[in-house]
């Protein structure tokens, strides 16, 4: 695999030689997704749940709505391949190759310095765990899903795919088919994980889609940290990646799940992300999508319990040929819910940045309140910004707000920061990183380190 | 120059602004489509629609408020109040194509449901394909606010004398904003229903 000379110095997208110890054939069928669920010995359970999706996906038709998903070719794609035999335990077991990989990104001394556990990606399987010993003691379980079918069969089938069934919708489906690694986490009663648990992912196959499948259960008033952040390698074929990420925050429990999404421009990035609020529990989501071709993400909570409360934050950036069109979707099922959604984007170079939300209150929500704000940049006359909220009010006691706006980087302020002897690329910098300050403060300070340095790379050459 | 269309009356539902004006759209209990298209540089547009629903009332409003021309400005107020099972599904949007730079355009949907039964869907969309304007919108629904009718029955009123007066206040800041733009006699049948 040769890499153009004009992409080896780009900063936050590596390529490594591929070299997978099994690789599937193209394309989807019975067939393989029966090799795929041998090869990893699964139970006859999740075989058949596979084979059931796979029917379904098969019937099931394209959204005729968000990006423009035309030139995905299913069968051009390899669904599965193991790059090492199995899980490694330590670092120095790992491939040089992988390791290298992961130094880029600087795993190891982001790990030394305060990961509580990491279970990274390479391909479609975790090679590499490394759980701190002060997690096993507290009864918390962090491993790959695979890993979690096998030693955890019972509380795993007690959960998969209840609340994102295959049929939700066709990505949920083809990854209900095809699923390969992603998180399981079980947090016991009472149990707080202070420090937050990380998993990073890499796409590194050509033509490869990606189809993690992650489980998250948090016991009454337990809490969690969950960071997901995605960098890619830059590749000239299209590559699918379609995740499903389930979460159940029971009663008096606190989730918060942070994505920092960075895939390579040439990604299409589809993912199902549903969480389910029992009583008084709370659910965040945090999303930044700075990457891929086209994302559609649209995070979601379903407020089951009275006072449970769901929140979103999210960023997106879309420069050429980019669309983003994420957004959030809250459910009020029980009395005294609330919820809350802020979405920054800003588009350039002809990028494209879409707020899709929902907000429905059901009947017998009394006192349910929800506010939504979003705010668009668009940096130069050729991009977009599109805003799409649905509000269904079903309950008459409830205090539902809506609010948009889009604007460009106000010249008063580009020009004070100029007089003040700031260049005007370094201003517009400044008043980007500024803008999106309420989301990224919630990011922990490495991420945000990364998103700052991203923004600014970003904006260069993009102000005349 | 101002014009006032009573869009109930004109029965149009698309138009075309061509003048360098200022245009007045009002919409009493309407339901269906208006495609508003502004063309002509400078052209101002409001659009001011009130909705009172009782019994089994479905209203449907779609807007279309479409900037094609340099320094257009539009506002669009939809305000409801739905008693018993009414319902509103209200789409609204606003689109600025990219000749249309230096345009400012803003959307406003408050909704109050009186009954456990009313339905309300509000759709306030932007598409917004140019740099240099200024856009927002805006939706809320919900209840009377309960420290302003616990003032007014602190004062001596019944509780329907303080929804009645809350309400009427709500829907009143449609026509006042009228009247800050000009007086239109076609205006003084619609007021009387509030009384």
């Amino acid at each position: 695999m040769k890499i153009p000379k004009s992409l080896d110095n780009y900063q936050y997208g590596f390529a490594m030689p591929s070299k997978p110890v099994f690789k599937s054939k193209k394309g989807l069928s019975e067939k393989r997704v029966l090799e795929i669920s041998s090869l990893k010995g699964e139970p006859d359970w999740m075989k058949d749940f596979r084979l059931r999706s796979l029917q379904i996906f098969q019937k099931k038709k394209m959204p005729r709505w968000g990006g423009d998903l035309a030139k995905i070719n299913f069968n051009e794609i390899v669904y599965f391949s193991r790059a090492t035999e199995g899980s490694s335990p330590t670092w120095q077991d790992l491939p040089p190759e992988i390791r290298k990989t992961y130094e880029k990104i600087g795993i190891p001394q982001a790990e030394k310095d305060f990961l509580s556990g990491v279970s990274a990606q390479y391909d479609s399987e975790v090679v590499y765990e490394s759980i701190q010993k002060e997690l096993t003691k507290q009864g918390v379980i962090f491993c790959d899903t695979d890993t979690a079918v096998k030693k955890y069969p019972d509380i795993v089938r007690q959960y998969f795919g209840t609340l994102i069934p295959a049929s939700d919708n066709k990505f949920a489906a083809l990854n209900s088919a095809a699923w390969s690694g992603g998180s399981f986490v079980y947090v016991p009663k009472g149990v707080k994980v202070v420090l937050p648990l990380q998993a990073y992912f890499r796409i590194n196959s050509q033509n490869f889609g990606q189809f993690e499948r992650t489980l998250i259960i948090a016991e009454p008033n337990s809490e969690i940290h969950y960071i997901e952040g995605c960098t890619a390698p830059i590749y000239s074929a299209k590559s699918l990646h379609a995740a499903v990420v389930e979460i159940f925050v029971k009663k008096g429990a606190r989730v918060r799940y942070t994505t920092v999404q960075n895939w390579s421009k040439n990604v299409y990035n589809l993912v199902t992300k549903r969480a389910r609020v029992d009583q008084d529990g709370i659910m965040e989501w945090i999303d930044c999508n700075l990457g891929s071709a086209i994302t559609m993400k649209y995070p979601s909570c379903y407020l089951m319990g009275k006072r449970a409360r769901g929140e979103v934050l999210s960023i997106a950036l879309a420069g050429q040929n980019q669309h983003q069109d994420a957004g959030a979707k809250m459910l009020h099922f029980a009395p005294k819910t609330s919820s809350r959604i802020i979405s920054k984007s800003i588009s350039k170079q002809g990028g494209r940045t879409s707020y899709r939300g929902l907000v429905q209150v059901f009947p017998g929500a009394k006192n349910a309140s929800s506010f939504v704000s979003c705010d668009a940049l668009i940096l130069d006359e050729k991009s977009r910004s599109d805003t799409y909220p649905v509000l269904r009010i079903k309950e008459k006691d409830v205090q539902i707000q809506h609010e948009a706006t889009v604007e460009r980087l106000g010249e008063e302020k580009l020009f004070y920061l100029n007089s003040r002897g700031i260049n005007k690329e370094d201003a517009a910098s400044l008043l980007v990183n500024g803008f999106i300050e309420p989301v990224a403060k919630e990011i922990p300070l490495e991420y945000a380190v990364e998103l700052n340095r991203l923004i600014n790379l970003e904006m260069k050459g993009t102000v005349g | 120059m101002i014009k006032f269309i009573d869009v109930i009356k004109s029965r149009r539902r698309e138009y075309r602004i061509d003048e360098k004006a200022t245009f007045v759209f009002f919409l009493y209990n309407y339901s269906g489509r208006l495609r508003i298209k502004i063309q002509a540089a400078g052209a101002r547009v409001y659009i001011f629609s009130i909705f009172i629903g009782r019994g089994k009332d479905l209203f449907r409003l779609q807007v279309l408020q479409q900037h094609l021309s340099p320094q257009t400005f539009s506002e669009a107020l939809v305000k409801g109040v739905f008693y018993d099972e009414a319902k509103l599904i209200y789409e609204g949007l606003i689109k600025i194509e990219k000749s249309a730079q230096g345009s400012h355009a803003y959307q406003k949907n408050q909704n109050l449901l009186m009954s456990k039964r009313g339905f309300v869907e509000s759709r306030p969309s932007l598409e917004i394909l140019a740099n240099d304007v200024f856009c927002t919108h805006g939706s809320t629904t919900g209840r009377l606010n309960s420290d302003q009718l616990f003032y007014l029955r602190s004062r001596g009123l019944t509780k329907p004398q303080a929804q009645n007066l809350l309400i009427k206040g709500f829907l009143k800041e449609v026509f006042e904003k009228i009247e800050n733009l000009g007086h239109f006699p076609e205006l003084e049948k619609y007021q009387d229903r509030l009384n």
